[in-house]
């Protein structure tokens, strides 16, 4: 039973990889007592080592690459990458900017990925997402 | 057994405590994830950045006189740049110095 509900205590770890703050300041409010995700188990920690969730918010940045694709490989497996935000999707105001290397899918092509659309997102979307990589991560665990 | 006011302190009884402790150590251990990667996993989290070799951060002992050296840094300067570390140039020096001094010393004699 303990297992079990560490299983569904999702940490996250979150990198802002060129980002605004909008979507950071929406993370955080997830965490505030209005939402509170906290109480499912969700929090955010100050380590990839710690981490079952990686939430990228932001294009990803030339020189923002390298650092990237450090934590992505720092993250113990198994690991689910949640793309926060137009930008962090498909690069939103700064599409096809000279200096972006993302979307995540290009630096990082064997990622699961799971998107959370908007500028920026709502918390209770951003919510739903850790709560769609806790359904993929118990899928990987049975097999 | 050796008893004192304190207590006492039994070699047998703290082996054995030694014992179970590591085998409770070794079971906790065991519930640890095999797919565990070493690598980069291992290495410390720098926000993102490549941990630094041990050299390019190591505090060195000369460190402590820092300020000493830096409030002195023109005289540091010019006897850092003397002191080469190459026997030649130290020897060259003073043989330089001796000849300096002899001239010196005959001159002072002669006058």
């Amino acid at each position: 039973m303990i297992s079990k509900a560490f299983k569904r205590a999702l940490w996250v770890f979150h990198v802002n990889s060129g980002s605004c703050n909008g979507c950071d300041i929406e993370i955080i409010a997830a965490l505030t007592p209005r939402y509170d995700a906290e109480r499912f188990g969700i929090k955010l920690v100050g380590s990839p080592r710690h981490a079952d969730v990686l939430a990228f918010t932001g294009p990803i940045t030339k020189d923002m690459v390298d650092k990237v694709k450090r934590i992505y490989e720092q993250t113990p497996d198994p690991k689910v990458v949640l793309v926060v935000g137009a930008c962090a999707i498909g690069g939103g105001v700064f599409h096809e900017s000279y200096h972006l290397e993302g979307p995540i899918e290009r630096i990082i092509p064997d990622a699961k990925c799971i998107y959370v659309p908007g500028c920026p997102p709502r918390p209770e979307a951003i919510i739903q997402g850790v709560a769609k990589a806790w359904e993929y991560l118990e899928e990987v665990e049975k097999k | 057994m050796l008893r004192t006011t304190g207590g006492f302190w039994d070699p047998v009884l703290w082996i054995i405590a030694f014992i179970v402790i590591a085998i409770i150590a070794y079971i906790i251990r065991g519930f640890g994830r095999k797919d565990y990667k070493k690598g980069e996993q291992a290495k410390p989290y720098l926000s993102g950045i490549e941990e630094p070799s041990k050299e390019e951060v190591y505090v060195k002992a000369g460190n402590i006189y820092w300020g000493f050296i830096e409030a002195l840094r023109g005289y540091y300067d010019a006897m850092m740049k003397i002191h080469t570390g190459i026997i030649n140039d130290y020897v060259a020096w003073f043989v330089g110095i001796t000849v300096i001094l002899f001239i010196a010393i005959f001159l002072v004699e002669v006058i």
